[in-house]
């Protein structure tokens, strides 16, 4: 496991991230209001860069005909296809076992890292 | 890079963006300009359909660096298809041209489908050699269609001609023979691609109506491929047109071996309602179509697509599409993983190079 600084509190102001290149892996740090995730950017689908995606919120579970949008910033969509992701978790939003890879993340006197490996 | 990511591709469903809603301004003559300019200033290149993605129909990594609007810029075309996924020929096709089937007004439609191929090939077709092209004609009137084809076919980067799956009738009766006639005399495949069913005269998008959301409308298109392609076998147009060529595009696949067993099981019995045809309707269809595999069925169980490909001739009958720069745009190097190398090679490259003579 090792931990890699990737940028400063603040400097990824909410509902923004950031790409940086971490082993050789691209990995996408976002600011979901005021709490930081880390996903591959690499689409579980067909492999696109995913951080290319709009972050937006979505239509949630609901009773038929019902439309309720919500978790706003919270799903980013891939650009291709357009499959949602749970920024906090990494979850596809029609499957709990298909994800994009995310990261844990730490922060250690206003500096952002994250933890790559086991 | 290994053996199989440097196979060549023709990419057989590439749409070429307008810059504007102006582009075919220059092409027009002032009868259809003015035309043009009182249904809306600009482009008015379909009779409305009434669905949407809710997600857009483009891709959201696909904004050229230029400002133009996606799929506009030839430049950013190659630099972001044509270069990094070996693309030998982009076949391009306009999916915003071939609504135009869908006005009520025959003579403009087939006057916007002359600017559209002069400019196609004034401005597209010359920006790369591996740039080839459809074109464009309206179905309305078959007549003007087939003289359509006979003055542009004869360019050397057109390679085939192109229409919508919306329709007010199944493709296979007498009043579209006149395309087929034209087609086979210019050597021309025939490409059906899918985008406006249910807009303006077409009619509805599926068989009982319409449905309510583009989810539903999009997952239904086979439905008007199925009913087209019955009709042309049915109504013996590989009979009457015996190199004439058609290729179902990005209408997806699957679907066609259980359609095929059926309408053979049918013959079988009622042979006599179409005593023109003398091999049985699965033959006619190996022989003459072909259909393009984006977007690809995606089981969860991968030997299943794989399976279904046993079920027909997909080696010799299916021809690699991108769709690029589409929401639904497939990668070359991803969707055949599991089928052998000379498979592959056949559907991403080959099998085009023959159908369109490249
Ligand atoms: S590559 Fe991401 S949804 Fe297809």
């Amino acid at each position: 496991m090792a931990l890699y600084p990737v940028a400063l509190e603040g400097e990824i102001p909410v509902g923004t991230n950031i790409v940086v290149e971490i082993e050789g892996r691209s990995i996408g740090v976002y600011n979901v209001n005021g709490e930081y995730f880390a996903i591959h950017n690499y689409c579980p689908h067909q492999g696109a860069e995913i951080c290319k995606g709009p972050v937006c919120g979505t239509n949630m579970e609901s009773e038929v005909y019902q439309f309720i949008y919500g978790r706003d910033q919270e799903i980013v969509r891939c650009p291709w296809h357009g499959w949602e992701f749970d920024l906090k978790t990494g979850k596809s939003l029609f499957s709990d076992k298909v994800r994009v890879r995310s990261y844990p993340m730490q922060i250690q006197d206003g500096q952002l890292f994250i933890t790559v490996g086991k | 890079m290994n053996q199989e990511e440097k196979l060549p591709v023709i990419d057989c469903d590439v749409h070429n963006g307008f810059r504007s809603n102006h582009d075919l301004f220059p092409y027009l003559d002032d009868t259809w300009k003015s035309q043009a300019l009182l249904r809306g200033g600009g482009l008015p290149l379909g009779g409305g359909l009434p669905y949407a993605s809710p997600i857009g129909n483009k891709r959201k990594d696909a904004n050229p660096p230029s400002g133009l609007p996606v799929g506009a810029d030839p430049d950013y075309m190659i630099k972001q298809l044509i270069e990094p996924f070996n693309v030998e020929y982009a076949i391009l096709c306009s999916d915003s041209m071939i609504a135009v089937s869908s006005f009520a007004d025959a003579d403009y439609a087939a006057a916007m489908c002359r600017a559209y191929n002069d400019y196609l090939i004034a401005e597209w077709l010359p920006k790369s050699p591996t740039f080839k092209g459809l074109l464009c004609i309206a179905t309305q009137d078959p007549i003007q269609a087939a003289r359509e084809i006979d003055r542009i076919a004869p360019h050397p980067d057109i390679v085939g001609v192109s229409i919508i799956g919306g329709s007010r009738m199944p493709y296979g009766q007498r009043f579209f023979h006149p395309i087929y006639e034209a087609c086979q005399r210019n050597d021309m495949p025939l490409v059906i691609h899918p985008g406006a069913e249910g807009s303006g005269i077409f009619n509805p998008p599926t068989a009982v109506g319409y449905v309510s959301n583009y989810l539903e409308w999009h997952s239904c298109l086979p439905q008007t491929y199925m009913a087209h392609l019955v009709s042309f076998v049915c109504e013996g147009v590989f009979e009457k047109y015996p190199d004439f060529k058609v290729v179902l595009s990005e209408g997806g696949v699957t679907w066609l071996p259980p359609l095929l067993w059926r309408l053979d099981k049918n013959f079988k019995a009622l042979r006599a309602s179409t005593p023109w045809l003398k091999r049985l309707p699965s033959e006619y269809v190996r022989d003459h179509c072909f259909m393009t595999t984006q977007p690809i069925e995606e089981p969860d169980n991968p030997k299943h697509l794989k399976m279904m490909f046993e079920m027909f001739d997909a080696e010799n009958m299916l021809l690699f599409s991108s769709d690029y720069p589409h929401w639904d745009f497939d990668d070359p190097t991803k969707i055949l993983k599991q089928f052998p190398l000379e498979t592959k090679r056949k559907i991403l490259s080959e099998n085009a190079r023959a159908l369109f003579k490249l």
